[in-house]
């Protein structure tokens, strides 16, 4: 498959319906394709809100209300699958037949009434009866994870540090990222309050609001999918075998690069699923880009920054950028698009990559889906 | 301390009590649970949230001798490494025994048992007292859920005890007819499905004992077990407890003393009596439900709905509990702070 267009809104606290950052986004892929909407030949769309707000209507049947704001009476495929939603639904486009334009679309208003709701809401991407009522929330999964990591590899709060303050410097620069010419400093990360330790609040991703889309199609384009693969693991975190990173991550990944007969140092610009920094560094192993145990070299060295070698969230990431839940997967190919056409001005990466890489998580590795895309001309 | 599920042929293991292998369509098993249970490691958390309000408290990730790993709250901070001990109660007649359900009330019931150090013999004749108040299916959550009664019963039949020596009793104080209680509730199919006869007790014997009318077959039975569904501002426990009274003779009681008069008497008069309290999907006052996912047992039944009280209410305990200090109260299994989570609607 190919890509015609990508869209994204501004991700921020605006209080527009979860239809209108999908409409806002699917309108300006469309635009962007320079197609119009009798064009596309289905629709694949994912969303968890719409239940998370009590004033507005809560709307199950999201697909038939796309149809009436998009005038259309093609097939509406709804994927939802958490913060995985975006991947899932593109890997679900990709691997659809007989369709010649997908248009690929995600909304979401999650961060709207009280805190209690849209926190209840997001928790349910992850076990509530095993884990959360035992106080084992998004934070403190992340966390124990980490301390196996920090425990078996050596890592360090620091190396976290250093990946918020890389992706917030990149944020700055992205007109649509929620922390746009707000750049924070490596000591306000580090002296951030704790929140499950030994993780900071800067070690966390943003949860904001916002849409984004893309249109995929069978007739070539400047942009090839070449790859989309998609993997699961175990809901309970430390039922998995390995739990100091991601199973799935390295599934995908490993049949991504089979698909796309590349090899990881192929790679030349990367969305890496930065829910909490300490998923962006080992994710630097289950990508392939470092060998086990040593992810934090790249953050050392600074080959991860947007002038090193390979510029790992150019965007800002979820970290700082923002993390719209479902709206993410089709976020980081929003960017990989953009940064393959050369068209992100500030945060343009140098020399213009031919091959870049999106790599989407749902809840703590209970999902995972890598998408690869070249540039061809 | 967490119950793993098996195949016996392929050797997977599962936390969820499901039915078959998905590989070879074995039959699950229960697996022996694991004895030496470790401390991986901790997390502080220190950012509340709307499940878990007060702040700090502790996230322990345990692995046991077989290789299992889950996590468990804590109000106290443990090293990596210290090897996790569960004590059983040293009051047994007023101890409260706490423990999570995690969809297996076989393992909640058999954890009680064991914590409170009951024997229960292949001959003994036992009594069974559910909540069974009205005739609503069992989500509205008003009655004993019938997984509840199943599982006793599994545990029961696991000791030896005959079917025929377990009797299910229920009787309306309403305008609702039993009958109807047990066949909408699931209880009725449930012992149909055991083999267990359910008793209507206003048909039963009754022996008066200083005014009250007592149904004979509490005072020969060995054991009695007050399954009661607990709520927000009820005494549960001990109205269900009311129903061993003969109707007529407790609503004329009711004229001549208070309802807390009759609880103290009869309490007086009854031989000891388990209560385990079911709290796995709680009923609030606006009859909405919250998770709080935990069982509770006690042979002191004012102080397990005192322990409730304070888990899920705590500004809102009924003035028959607060004089019961908790501080006297021996609690095991799991502390109150770790089981408490907040009053949020589902």
């Amino acid at each position: 498959m190919f890509v015609k267009g990508v869209g994204m809104t501004k991700f921020d606290y605006s209080q527009k319906s979860w239809w209108q950052f999908a409409f806002e986004a699917g309108l300006e892929a469309l635009e962007d394709a320079r197609l119009k909407i009798k064009d596309i030949d289905a629709i694949v769309f994912t969303s968890i809100s719409s239940c998370t707000d009590p004033k507005q209507e809560h709307q199950t049947h999201k697909i038939s209300l796309l149809s009436e704001l998009f005038k259309t009476n093609c097939p509406i495929i709804e994927t939802p699958s958490v913060c995985a939603g975006g991947g899932v639904a593109m890997w679900t486009a990709c691997h659809l037949k007989g369709f010649k334009n997908i248009l690929v679309l995600a909304g979401e208003k999650v961060v709207n009434s009280i805190s209690e709701d849209t926190t209840d809401k997001i928790l349910s991407a992850a076990e509530r009866i095993f884990e959360q009522t035992e106080g084992m929330l998004f934070p403190v999964q992340n966390a124990l994870l980490w301390q196996e990591y920090a425990k078996r590899f050596g890592a360090t709060s620091d190396d976290l540090a250093l990946i918020a303050f890389k992706n917030h410097q990149n944020a700055a620069l992205n007109p649509k990222a929620y922390y746009f010419k707000r750049p924070v400093s490596l000591e306000e990360i580090k002296n951030s309050p704790i929140v499950a330790s030994p993780l900071r609040m800067m070690d966390c991703a943003l949860s904001v609001n916002g849409g984004a889309a893309a249109v995929i199609s069978e007739e070539k384009t400047d942009i090839e999918i070449i790859a989309s693969a998609f993997a699961t693991d175990y809901l309970l975190t430390f039922n998995r075998k390995e739990f100091w990173h991601f199973v799935a991550s390295k599934k995908a990944a490993q049949m991504a690069y089979q698909e796309a007969k590349i090899k990881p140092q192929d790679v030349q610009v990367v969305e890496v699923h930065d829910a909490f920094t300490s998923v962006e560094l080992f994710s630097y192993e289950d990508l392939g880009f470092a060998p086990e145990g040593k992810g934090a070299l790249l953050i050392r060295q600074g080959i991860v920054n947007l002038d090193g070698k390979l510029p790992v969230n150019p965007s800002g990431g979820l970290k700082a950028k923002g993390h719209p839940i479902s709206v993410t997967g089709l976020a980081q190919f929003y960017e990989i698009v953009n940064q393959l056409r050369n068209r992100c001005q500030e945060r343009q990466v140098k020399p213009v990559p031919q091959i870049g890489l999106c790599h989407n998580v749902g809840g703590t590795g209970g999902s995972a889906v890598v998408h690869i895309l070249r540039r061809l001309s | 301390m967490m119950q793993y599920f098996y195949c016996p042929k392929c050797k997977e293991t599962w936390p969820y009590p499901i039915e078959k292998c998905p590989h070879c369509f074995e039959k699950i098993q229960r697996e022996e649970q694991g004895k030496k249970i470790k401390v991986l490691s901790v997390c502080k958390v220190q950012i509340p949230t709307f499940l878990h309000e007060k702040t700090p408290y502790f996230v322990l990730l345990l692995e046991d001798e077989k290789g299992h790993r889950w996590v468990q709250k804590s109000e106290k901070e443990y090293k990596v490494g210290y090897e996790f001990l569960l004590e059983k109660a040293k009051d047994k007649k007023n101890s409260v025994v706490l423990w999570k359900i995690k969809y297996d009330f076989y393992q909640a019931i058999e954890k009680i048992f064991d914590l409170l150090s009951i024997d229960v013999l292949a001959d003994f004749k036992i009594l069974i007292l559910p909540t069974l108040e009205t005739p609503v299916h069992p989500y509205f959550k008003e009655n004993t859920s019938p997984e509840f009664l199943s599982a006793l019963l599994e545990f029961l039949f696991q000791k030896g005890v005959k079917k025929e020596n377990i009797k299910v009793l229920g009787q309306s104080f309403n305008q609702f007819d039993i009958g109807a209680c047990a066949q909408k509730s699931q209880l009725l199919s449930v012992c149909q499905k055991f083999g267990v006869l359910p008793l209507d007790v206003s048909q039963g014997e009754f022996i008066l004992k200083e005014n009250l009318e007592i149904f004979k077959e509490v005072f020969d039975s060995n054991l009695i077990l007050n399954l009661s569904m607990l709520k927000q501002s009820r005494i549960q426990s001990l109205e269900n407890l009311l129903k061993l009274i003969k109707k007529e003779n407790y609503l004329s009681q009711e004229y001549l003393s208070s309802k807390e008069e009759i609880f103290k008497k009869l309490l007086e008069i009854l031989p000891p009596v388990l209560t385990l309290g079911q709290a796995d999907v709680v009923q609030r006052k606006d009859k909405k439900h919250f998770i709080l996912d935990l069982l509770l047992g006690s042979f002191n039944v004012l102080n397990l709905e005192r322990v409730f009280s304070e888990i899920s209410f705590p500004n809102e305990i009924p003035p028959f509990l607060k004089e019961i200090d908790l501080k006297e109260i021996e609690i095991v299994g799991r502390k109150i702070s770790e089981v408490q989570v907040i009053a949020f609607s589902l």
